[in-house]
């Protein structure tokens, strides 16, 4: 394959705060190549959100990047080294704050935030900020910029846009909402979009015509696209590759249908279990059990086996790390869960433990498949 | 135009609410314990006296035919005749009402141009040292009555400095003529701002801290809002962040508080004009009230609540101009 378009190496993200520091992205590696749909999911809380800030290196305080690696196009967005005393600094080629918000914010990558009720600034019309936006990142001047504005809110399905390019936010309904911002990401002309669960607010008709929507203009432009959601009905529809999410961690990486197919970690089943599917009855469906623990304080071993139905004693002193699990001659696929070969830690002989959720109901519902309900 | 056709909208109802001050100005003022003729004639006047003046000034009809006459006559511009000062109501304010605008109009300006800087650059450097310092002013602004102030000025500033005067507040377009030491009318503006430094600060102060206050914690909450992260994900400047993007959101709530402190600021310069002995609408209201003058008690207050209603209509009008999420009259 050819070089990445983005490389996420060993990315670590924490937020000091007065009860201790959460480690909200904990060490995760992933890629995105030119012209794909990379799926981020997981359960809110998982810190999907704080690794998408971190690419665009707009995360809030007191979160701060504190160790990896971020390579968009050759450039350094993120990088430390070691200095003469051993202390960590940023590397040289890392860009600077400036750099960042004049070369790579909107105009290399731009990013759709979920709630498309908020994201618009109530006192200025919707077509005002498109064009602040695209005069910025594509140096038009403001009647070039207009036009390219209204160009955009007809490409992404707004009627009558010369008229509504005037109006304000609070005259467009959320799935309209939505498209202006995702307008505004296209008309910026970016090589790779972030949408942080766009479509997580809306109901699911409108959000089916959205991901359409975005289907076909992805294929038009040929923009990358990291796709952060919690639902994998949706990683379903649109996703080419998906990372999967828990506490800081990814879990598992592979290609949409091998991760469908051929799941291999028991947090992404029961992701898997937990959605609708045509094949499958509402009797069948099935919740996670229990909440994530907190990313301040979390479990030793692997970070699941609180929660996870086929956790083992060895799970609580093992932490795996992510492992290619791919027969040979496939795809790459690979995943964080000691049960499997690759991980010779002795999980076969490990006795079973009682998970946080097995209080008699939920282990229940675990071993029959969901009677209750 | 949409807004032209809300601002006569919110005009035509404060009509209702100014009837409504009227009648229960009239009834209140009346029910004074007091006679306005004793006040007047002094100790054990002649009887036939007394009864002159009652008719002259319409005392002697029962209270509703008074209210009907009197509003009959609000209507038509009169506010009635001042039984101390023997004049029209109307010629008593219209005489006492420019230094009072005069004073509490420069105070809002000193007020909003103070304010809305320090409350942006506390918003700014939220919890560091500069943020602290604004708060703790604003703190003890807001906790500081402006009488009290006014006397410390005057005891510093006048007293012991020597730099400002202490009494009195001639108008900048007042003739030289009139001003002791004035000859030219540039010198008569001089010295009628040097007399409305301290007056200004002394009545400014709590609006400045308060608008200070809502300013600061209004644009905290606009800096964090999803558009300022949408614009910063945009490669908006930092800068232009602040100038447009949150500070125009962040004006709402301080346009409320500007508008409901044009009336504290009224009441305020009541004080401030005795303390400084201004001949202003506040000692005009004072008079009257000591003297028991009926027609003058209402008509000051009528203008007190004119000012009022104005001032909210002001920010009314300002709010629907700012946020469009303010449904005009026609389309709602
Ligand atoms: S390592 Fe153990 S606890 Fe973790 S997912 Fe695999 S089986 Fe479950």
């Amino acid at each position: 394959m050819t070089e990445p378009l983005l490389s996420v190496r060993d990315l670590k993200t924490q937020f000091f705060t007065e009860d201790g520091t959460v480690r909200a992205v904990d060490g995760i590696s992933f890629d995105v190549y030119e012209g794909e749909i990379v799926g981020l999911v997981g359960e809110s809380g998982a810190g999907k959100s704080v690794a998408t800030s971190s690419i665009l290196r707009l995360v809030d305080s007191p979160g701060e990047i504190v160790g990896g690696e971020i390579e968009f196009k050759g450039e350094t967005i993120f990088g430390l080294e070691e200095g003469d005393a051993g202390e960590l600094r940023p590397r040289d080629e890392m860009l600077t704050e400036t750099q960042m918000r004049k070369r790579i914010r909107g105009r290399e990558i731009a990013i759709i935030f979920q709630d498309p009720m908020e994201s618009l600034n109530p006192v200025f019309t919707v077509g005002g900020q498109l064009r602040e936006f695209i005069e910025i990142n594509r140096d038009l001047d403001p009647a070039e910029a207009k036009e390219e504005a209204i160009d955009m809110l007809r490409e992404v399905g707004i009627p009558a846009p010369e008229s509504r390019y005037d109006e304000y936010p609070h005259q467009f309904s959320g799935g309209m909402r939505q498209r202006v911002l995702i307008a505004m990401a296209l008309a910026c002309q970016p090589d790779l979009i972030i949408a942080d669960e766009p479509t997580t607010a809306l109901d699911v008709t409108v959000e089916g015509e959205i991901l359409e929507m975005v289907t076909a203009l992805q294929e038009k432009y040929d923009t990358s696209f990291i796709w952060v959601t919690h639902d994998m009905s949706v990683v379903a529809e649109i996703c080419d590759r998906v990372n999967v999410m828990y506490l800081g961690e990814i879990i598992e990486q592979a290609e949409v249908d091998d991760l469908f197919y051929d799941t291999k970690h028991p947090y992404t089943s029961a992701l898997l279990d937990s959605m609708p599917r045509p094949d499958k009855t509402v009797d069948e469906l099935r919740p996670i059990e229990g909440v994530m623990p907190e990313a301040i304080n979390p479990p030793s071993g692997c970070r699941f086996h609180s929660r996870c139905p086929e956790a083992r004693e060895v799970c609580r002193e093992v932490h795996p790390d992510l492992r290619d699990l791919s027969d040979e001659g496939e795809a790459t696929h690979t995943g964080a869960c000691v049960k499997h070969d690759a991980f010779d830690v002795g999980y076969g002989d490990s006795p079973a433990i009682e998970t946080e959720t097995g209080s008699g109901f939920s282990a229940g519902l675990t071993e029959t498949g969901g009677e209750a309900e | 135009m949409g807004l032209l056709r809300y601002t006569l909208w919110r005009l035509a109802q404060a009509i209702p609410v100014l009837i409504g001050i009227i009648t229960i100005t009239f009834f209140l003022a009346n029910q004074i314990p007091g006679d306005p003729v004793e006040i007047m004639l002094g100790p054990s006047p002649a009887q036939e006296q007394v009864e002159a003046i009652r008719a002259r000034y319409g005392l002697d009809r029962p209270a509703y035919q008074r209210f009907l006459t009197y509003l009959a006559g609000v209507a038509t511009g009169d506010l009635g005749q001042s039984i101390y000062y023997d004049r029209p109501v109307l010629e008593m304010i219209l005489l006492r009402l420019p230094v009072t605008l005069y004073l509490t109009v420069s105070a809002f300006i000193f007020a909003i141009v103070t304010a809305i800087p320090l409350g942006v650059i506390s918003a700014k450097r939220r919890n560091k040292p500069a943020d602290h310092v604004s708060r703790i002013v604003s703190l003890i602004g807001v906790s500081t009555p402006s009488f009290w102030i006014g006397l410390m000025l005057i005891i510093v500033f006048a007293f012991y400095l020597g730099w400002f005067p202490a009494r009195g507040l001639p108008l900048p377009w007042a003739s030289p003529a009139d001003i002791r030491g004035a000859e030219t009318q540039l010198q008569v503006v001089r010295t009628s701002l040097y007399h409305l430094a301290m007056p200004m600060v002394a009545l400014g102060t709590l609006q400045m801290a308060q608008i200070t206050r809502i300013e600061r914690s209004s644009m905290v909450e606009s800096l964090q809002g999803e558009y300022v992260k949408l614009a910063r994900a945009y490669g908006v400047s930092e800068s232009k962040i602040v100038r447009k993007h949150a500070f125009q959101v962040a004006q709402l709530p301080v346009i409320t508080i500007v508008g409901l402190g044009l009336s504290t600021a009224l009441g305020g310069a009541v004080l401030t004009e005795t303390v400084f002995e201004i001949q202003g609408m506040g000692r005009l209201i004072i008079t009257a009230i000591n003297n028991q003058d009926y027609e003058l008690i209402m008509g000051t207050t009528f203008m007190f609540g004119v000012a009022f209603v104005i001032g909210v209509i002001i920010t009314d009008v300002a709010y629907a101009y700012i946020d469009p999420r303010v449904a005009y009259g026609d389309e709602s």
